[in-house]
């Protein structure tokens, strides 16, 4: 691979972090280069520490490392934060007139640039990020002219005085290193005449439910989940549909229910105790036969947990949520472009299936972003399945029973219902999450029962039979070393292969998007002597469902600090693990 | 859609026979709800009834439209999504004040405030039925039930307050047993551009000694016959909704200006068309991120 730049700015939370780091990272996308970010930040709108980092190379990259290579520091905070980062051969970019004291680590090279007085120069102190951005490009051998696309994009709604302000400050801050500084950290960004296109994975999820005909999206605001609803709202009007912000999460599932109930795609998303709350309603989506997408954005939990952090801990509340036996699917997107494939493949499930189709993405995924060739959102390549929704009045009736009376709860060889909306003529029925027959009316009666349990658990039947439950593979095939993973930690384990083969360890990595049903991985494991399960939680909720698929132990790498897997630190543990024996039967 | 003349109320009426007490305030409001809905041009193929949970929430069973019997308390919920996802489908939400001034409580107030264009029926019996006899957010302080021996000791919620208090554009009370009243007061609701609520007194007659059908028939003051109460007047709508001494039955308010959600949000659209693929336009989607 390429050689990377690990860039990242910090100060106080209410600094202006986040866009100063979007800027640079929309700069460096611009300029041909692929980008990886990531954020430390705090769940406070001033006062705590917070970070946006980017890896850039001309490859690919999907993972974050340990190591720093240039740091915009607002605060002395951000340095003692990243020390471990920091090297030989780092830059400080800080602004000496501000009224810390810096204290620099001895290695790194120190850039003292007035950030404030030359964004004062340019026009005012609240440009004093991009006085620091001018600086970086000076130091990465990074055109500036790059960053003007970036500013233009990110104000230019605030107008071109505005716009002009901020390229001149820019310009200050590069000036000042040229002039003052002659630094010679041997970083020479190259660029490259590709277009890429620069998304976290909530807009890609959003971006999916427009692909997939989405038209009714009711939330309710919570980290991480947020940002989908933000995205929806003021395009889906585009195409003639509608975001409603509801009172609580109870209630906005059972909107989102209601217009999937009169026939619109429609989506809810969450995260945190807003999951619990829609549990309520699980049970009737899936008795009710109602086709519905319900995100769940993991966050650090339980209860209100860390609201800003990472984690991987709702797979058993997904698997098991609810009372009763709920029949559901549960797709789990892997990496941001899946994000989007995997939304409008929920879609589809829930309209073929008329089930819940859980859409579990996670934090570290939906605040990432990251740059692809547009190409991998090929619109064209998107396919819409309706399932047997019925189309013309005429369908109606071969689904009427003696009495023309429309059987929407018919009992079928694949389990699927006829599917008919409000305004098909003759099509006028009941749905409930009271036990009942064809007819959608309340039954105890132990025979019709047991058919519409059947009925509604053949649809999952079904779907394995029909659908493609396959896994994601790269490594070895062959290495007798499986790596199991689920959800985002896929990035970090592909450029963990890269340190294993330097020491000389070959494994197979298996990255699962399907939680149920999910492919059969007996056969794998049975090949590989060693196998270990790695995700972002404290039990070990996959690797339980993997031994209960296998009936046999796996080893486990589980991460539940609040922060996703780095791929260096990911290879470690790797390494660690396998020295180490097989738990006991 | 059917025109009016062909649909006859019974259209609404399903095979299925209800299993309420006999004599239970339910029968009568549900047929004003049937009759108020063939009246005003409506037919089953273009109805969505949704139903709550409790003795009211069967009713979804006993008619015949398309509906949903849903989770307890969210009914409100559900007719929201039904009706923004399909503005030409006539949309009528019923339960009972537990369902709606309990456990969906919330969902009422942020209902009345949104002003989604559908009805919503609330049969207010002032007892818990279907668990055969508790208090309900209705029941009067000193009214003992299994699990309040010696009465709530608290206040009865005043829905009709807690709509004008949410900014309600149309408040209406009626009274089962006054069939016609009833009736007439249904079809106002439905036909109010925007949220028409209705409380129907509609009485337990198992588990409700108090509040029953002589109680209404003799204390109820019909605001028909009350010349100088003018619904399209606040203040009047105030005074006959804040009144402690005397119940009415009629339309306390109704705002004239009332803007439909679907008006002030221009959510206009039938949401269940979409194109068999990707829209047309939407790699300009992907663009955006460049």
């Amino acid at each position: 691979m390429a050689e990377d730049l690990n860039w990242a700015v910090g100060g106080e939370a209410g600094d202006g972090i986040d866009s100063t780091g979007k800027i640079f990272a929309q700069a460096l996308s611009r300029a041909g280069r692929h980008v990886f970010t990531s954020k430390d930040f705090a769940s406070r709108i001033r006062g705590g520490y917070t970070a946006y980092k980017i890896r850039t190379s001309v490859d690919q990259v999907q993972s974050v490392v340990d190591r720093l290579d240039i740091l915009v520091a607002l605060t002395q905070r951000t340095i003692d934060e990243n020390l471990d980062e920091l090297h030989e051969g780092s830059a400080i970019i800080y602004d000496g007139e501000r009224s810390w004291e810096a204290d620099i680590p001895e290695d790194a090279a120190a850039v003292d640039v007035p950030l404030k007085s030359l964004a004062e120069d340019a026009g005012g102190a609240i440009m004093r990020n991009i006085v620091a951005l001018g600086a970086a490009c000076e130091i990465t051998g990074f055109d500036v002219e790059y960053l003007d696309e970036a500013l233009e994009k990110r104000f230019g709604g605030k107008g071109s005085k505005i716009v002009e302000n901020n390229k001149e400050a820019a310009r200050l801050g590069q000036e000042y290193v040229q002039e003052n500084y002659d630094l010679d950290l041997g970083y020479d960004l190259e660029t490259t005449d590709n277009d890429y296109v620069l998304l976290n994975g909530n807009e890609a999820i959003g971006m999916g439910a427009l692909a997939a005909g989405c038209r009714f999206y009711a939330g309710y605001p919570i980290t991480p989940a947020t940002s989908i609803m933000e995205y929806l709202t003021g395009r889906i009007e585009d195409y003639g549909g509608h975001v409603v912000q509801a009172e609580d999460e109870l209630s906005a599932i059972n909107m989102a229910l209601g217009a999937a109930r009169s026939g619109a795609r429609s989506m809810t998303a969450t995260s945190g105790a807003g999951i619990d709350l829609m549990t309520e309603t699980f049970g009737l989506v899936a008795t009710s036969e109602t086709p519905l997408v319900i995100t769940d954005v993991q966050r650090s939990g339980p209860s209100t947990g860390m609201p800003t952090k990472q984690e991987q801990g709702d797979l058993n509340m997904a698997l098991y949520g609810g009372h009763g036996e709920v029949p559901r699917f549960i797709v789990a997107p892997t990496t941001i472009t899946e994000c989007f494939w995997k939304t409008i493949e929920a879609f589809n499930l829930a309209e073929k299936y008329q089930t819940p189709v859980f859409l579990v993405s996670d934090l570290a995924m939906s605040v990432t972003e990251q740059t692809f060739s547009p190409e991998a959102f090929d619109m064209d390549a998107v396919e819409i399945d309706r399932g047997k929704l019925i189309e013309g009045d005429d369908e109606v009736d071969e689904w009427l029973d003696s009495q023309g009376r429309f059987r929407a709860h018919a009992v079928t060889d694949d389990g699927v219902s006829p599917r008919a909306i409000p305004g098909t003529t003759d099509g006028a029925h009941m749905s409930t999450g009271l036990e009942h027959d064809e007819l959608g009316r309340r039954t105890e009666d132990q025979d019709e029962r047991v058919r519409q349990v059947d009925k509604r658990s053949r649809k999952v039947e079904t779907a394995k039979e029909r659908e493609e439950w396959d896994y994601r593979e790269f490594g070895d095939a062959d290495a007798d070393n499986l790596i199991i993973s689920w959800g985002s930690n896929e990035g970090a384990l592909i450029e963990a292969l890269e340190y294993l083969e330097d020491d000389g360890i070959d494994v197979r990595i298996i990255s699962v998007p399907y939680i149920f049903p999910r492919p059969d991985l007996s056969d794998e494991i049975d090949a590989a002597e060693e196998t270990i399960v790695v995700e972002c939680n404290a039990t070990g909720q996959f690797a339980d469902v993997i031994e209960h698929d296998v009936l046999t132990r796996v080893k486990r790498i589980n991460k539940y600090t609040g922060v996703r897997f780095k791929a260096d630190e990911l290879a470690e543990e790797i390494i660690d693990k396998l020295s180490q024996e097989v738990p006991a039967q | 859609m059917s025109s009016q003349s062909d649909v006859r109320f019974t259209d609404f009426k399903s095979d299925k026979q209800p299993t309420w007490c006999p004599g239970c305030g339910d029968f009568g409001t549900m047929n004003g709800m049937m009759k108020g809905l063939a009246e005003t041009g409506n037919d089953p193929d273009n109805t969505f009834v949704v139903a709550g949970i409790g003795c009211s929430g069967k009713i979804g069973t006993y008619m015949h439209s398309y509906a949903l019997h849903g989770v307890h308390g969210r009914a409100l919920p559900v007719g929201t999504g039904v009706k923004m996802a399909r503005p030409d489908i006539e949309v009528m939400v019923a339960g009972g004040d537990g369902d709606g001034y309990s456990i969906g409580s919330g969902h009422f107030v942020h209902a009345v405030r949104r002003n989604v264009d559908m009805s919503y029926v609330v049969m207010d019996n002032r007892i818990y039925g279907l668990t055969k006899g508790q208090a309900s957010p209705t029941s009067r302080s000193d009214f003992e039930t299994s699990t309040t021996p010696e009465g709530p000791k608290q206040p009865p919620v005043n829905p009709l307050a807690l709509a004008l208090a949410s900014g309600a554009t149309f408040i209406a009370q009626s009274f089962a047993s006054d069939a016609l009243r009833h009736q007439e007061i249904i079809e106002e609701a439905i036909e109010h551009d925007g949220f028409g609520f209705v409380n129907v007194f509609s009485p337990c007659v198992t588990f409700n000694d108090v509040d029953t059908y002589d109680y209404f028939r003799d204390s109820l003051v019909d605001l028909q016959e009350d010349e100088d109460h003018d619904a399209t007047n606040y203040d009047d709508a105030k005074k006959v909704i804040l009144d402690a001494d005397k119940e009415y039955q009629g339309i306390m308010y109704q705002d004239e200006n009332s803007v439909p959600y679907h008006e002030q949000h221009g959510v206009t659209e039938d949401m269940s068309e979409i194109p068999d693929g990707a829209p047309e336009d939407a790699m300009d989607l992907v663009r955006e991120f460049y």
